[in-house]
C-alpha cells in the first residue's frame, strides 16, 4: 500500500512539473515576441556600456596610471647587467681557485683603503689558504695582548683567531685620508648593495674613459654610471696587469674584478657551499622518506585494496520488491 | 651531535667517494709555492713586465664590438646624436643637457650583449 501511494504521489508531482514547464515555455515565447521589436536598441546599449567601461578605464590610467619619477636616471644609477655567475647556480659552489685569486686582489689592491673587519684568518683556512699560509699571513700583523703583570698592553704577532686588520684606525681617519669619502667595509658589501655581485663587478669595470658629454662631475669625484648619482669618490683602481696571479691567469681588469667580486661574495656568505649541500641533503632525505611512505602505504592498504565486497541479497526478499 | 658524528662517519666510510680534507693535501702544494716564490721573483719580474703590455681586457674589446653591432645601433645612434648636439650647444652657452641617459642605454645594451661572451672568456 505504501509503495503504491508513493507511486501515485510521484505521478501527481510529475503532472505539476509538466504544468510548470509548459508555463515557462509560454512565458519565454511571449518574451521573445516582445524583444523582436527592437534588436537595434539592445545592440546599442551593449556597445555603449562596453565603450563606457573601456573609456573609463582608459581615462583612469590617463589620469593616475603613470608613476611619477622623482629622480633622474643619473641619480638612480645604471642598473647592472646580470652576469651568468657560476657560483649563483643552485647546485654550484664557489670556485676556490677564483677565491684565492680574489683574495690576492683584495690584499694587493682593495686593502689599501677598504677594511674586511668581519673576516678572521681562521675562515680563510681550507677555503682560500692552507693552515700554514694563513698563520704566516696572520703573523705579519701585530695585535694587542692582554695586560701583562704590570698592567701594560704589549704587541704580539697575529694568530688565526685574529681578524684582518683595517687600513685606518677609525672612520674619521679613513675620511680624512680619502678627501672626506669613507671607503665602506667590504665584509658584507655584496649583501649590502642592490644588485650584489653584478653591481660590484659593473662598478669596478664600468669606469668609462671619459664621462659622456655634458655630464657634471663634482670636484674630487669620478664618473661611474653604476654608482647612484654617477659621481664616485673611488677612482678606477683595476688596470690590466696590476696583479700577478700565482696560477698565471692573465690579470686583465675584468678578470681581477670577477675574482675579487666572487671573493667578496664569499666574505659576505661563507656558508653558501654548506648551505647548498644542506639543501641537497634535505631533498635526498625527503625523497627517501617519500619512497618509504609509498611502500608503507601499499603495505597498510594491501588488505583493503585486495578485498572484494559482494552483495548477496536473500532470494525471498527480492520477489517482494518486484511485485 | 655525538650520534650524528658516528652516523656521518659510518656513511663516509661506506660511501664510494672521499671527502676533501682541508689540511693534509693542501700542505704539499703550499711547500712548492713557497719555494717557487723564493726562487723565482727576480726572473719573473723581468718576464712579466713584457707580459703586462700584452694583456688586453676582454670586456672592453667585447663591449666595443657590441656597441658597433646591429643590436645596439639605435642606442649608439641616439648617443652619437646627443654628443653632437651637446657639444654644439655648449658653444652657444646653453649647455644644460647631458648625454647621461643616452650613455646609460648604450652601456646597458653593450654590457648585456657582452656578458655571456665575457664569461666564456674569463676564468
Amino acid at each position: 500500500m505504501l509503495a503504491r501511494s508513493g507511486l501515485r504521489s510521484t505521478r501527481i508531482l510529475n503532472g505539476a512539473r509538466n504544468g510548470a514547464t509548459a508555463f515557462t515555455k509560454r512565458s519565454i515565447s511571449s518574451n521573445s515576441r516582445a524583444s523582436t521589436e527592437s534588436p537595434m536598441k539592445l545592440n546599442v546599449t551593449v556597445a555603449a556600456s562596453t565603450a563606457l567601461a573601456i573609456g573609463s578605464v582608459a581615462w583612469y590610467y590617463h589620469l593616475y596610471g603613470s608613476t611619477a619619477h622623482a629622480m633622474t636616471p643619473a641619480e638612480e644609477g645604471l642598473h647592472p647587467t646580470a652576469y651568468p655567475w657560476v657560483h649563483q647556480q643552485w647546485l654550484k659552489t664557489f670556485d676556490h681557485q677564483t677565491l684565492r685569486r680574489g683574495f690576492q686582489v683584495y690584499r694587493e689592491v682593495c686593502a689599501a683603503c677598504h677594511s674586511l673587519s668581519r673576516v678572521p684568518y681562521r675562515t680563510l683556512v681550507g677555503t682560500i689558504l692552507t693552515v700554514d699560509e694563513a698563520k704566516e699571513l696572520a703573523e705579519e700583523n701585530e695585535y694587542d695582548t692582554e695586560p701583562n703583570d704590570e698592567g701594560e698592553i704589549e704587541k704580539r704577532p697575529g694568530k688565526l683567531s685574529d681578524y684582518i686588520p683595517a687600513p685606518y684606525k677609525n672612520d674619521e681617519a679613513a675620511r680624512a685620508a680619502n678627501n672626506g669619502a669613507l671607503p665602506p667595509d667590504l665584509s658584507l658589501i655584496v649583501k649590502g648593495r642592490h644588485g650584489g655581485c653584478d653591481y660590484i663587478f659593473s662598478l669596478l669595470t664600468g669606469y668609462p674613459e671619459e664621462p659622456p658629454a655634458g655630464a657634471q662631475v663634482g670636484a674630487g669625484l669620478n664618473f661611474n654610471p653604476y654608482f647612484p648619482g654617477t659621481g664616485i669618490a673611488m677612482a678606477r683602481v683595476l688596470y690590466d696587469g696590476l696583479v700577478e696571479y700565482e696560477d698565471e691567469t692573465p690579470a686583465s681588469a675584468s678578470q681581477m674584478a670577477k675574482d675579487v667580486t666572487e671573493f667578496l661574495n664569499w666574505a659576505a656568505e661563507p656558508e653558501m657551499d654548506d648551505r647548498k649541500r644542506m639543501g641537497v641533503k634535505v631533498l635526498t632525505v625527503t625523497a627517501v622518506l617519500f619512497a618509504l611512505s609509498v611502500w608503507v602505504k601499499r603495505y597498510k592498504w594491501a588488505t583493503l585494496k585486495s578485498r572484494k565486497i559482494v552483495y548477496d541479497p536473500p532470494k525471498g526478499a527480492s520477489n517482494n520488491v518486484r511485485s | 651531535m655525538g650520534i650524528w658524528d658516528t652516523i656521518t662517519d659510518l656513511v663516509e666510510a661506506a660511501a664510494p667517494w672521499s671527502t676533501a680534507e682541508a689540511e693534509a693535501p693542501a700542505e704539499e702544494p703550499k711547500e712548492e709555492t713557497s719555494e717557487d716564490s723564493k726562487e723565482e721573483p727576480e726572473e719573473e719580474e723581468a718576464e712579466e713586465e713584457d707580459d703586462e703590455e700584452e694583456i688586453e681586457d676582454p670586456k672592453e674589446k667585447l663591449e666595443e664590438e657590441c656597441k658597433n653591432s646591429k643590436q645596439c645601433a639605435p642606442a649608439k645612434h641616439h648617443f652619437d646624436e646627443c654628443v653632437e648636439r651637446v657639444t654644439n650647444a655648449s658653444d652657444d652657452e646653453e649647455g644644460k643637457e647631458d648625454c647621461v641617459e643616452e650613455f646609460f642605454h648604450l652601456a646597458h645594451c653593450a654590457s648585456q650583449c657582452a656578458a655571456p661572451k665575457l664569461w666564456s672568456v674569463l676564468k
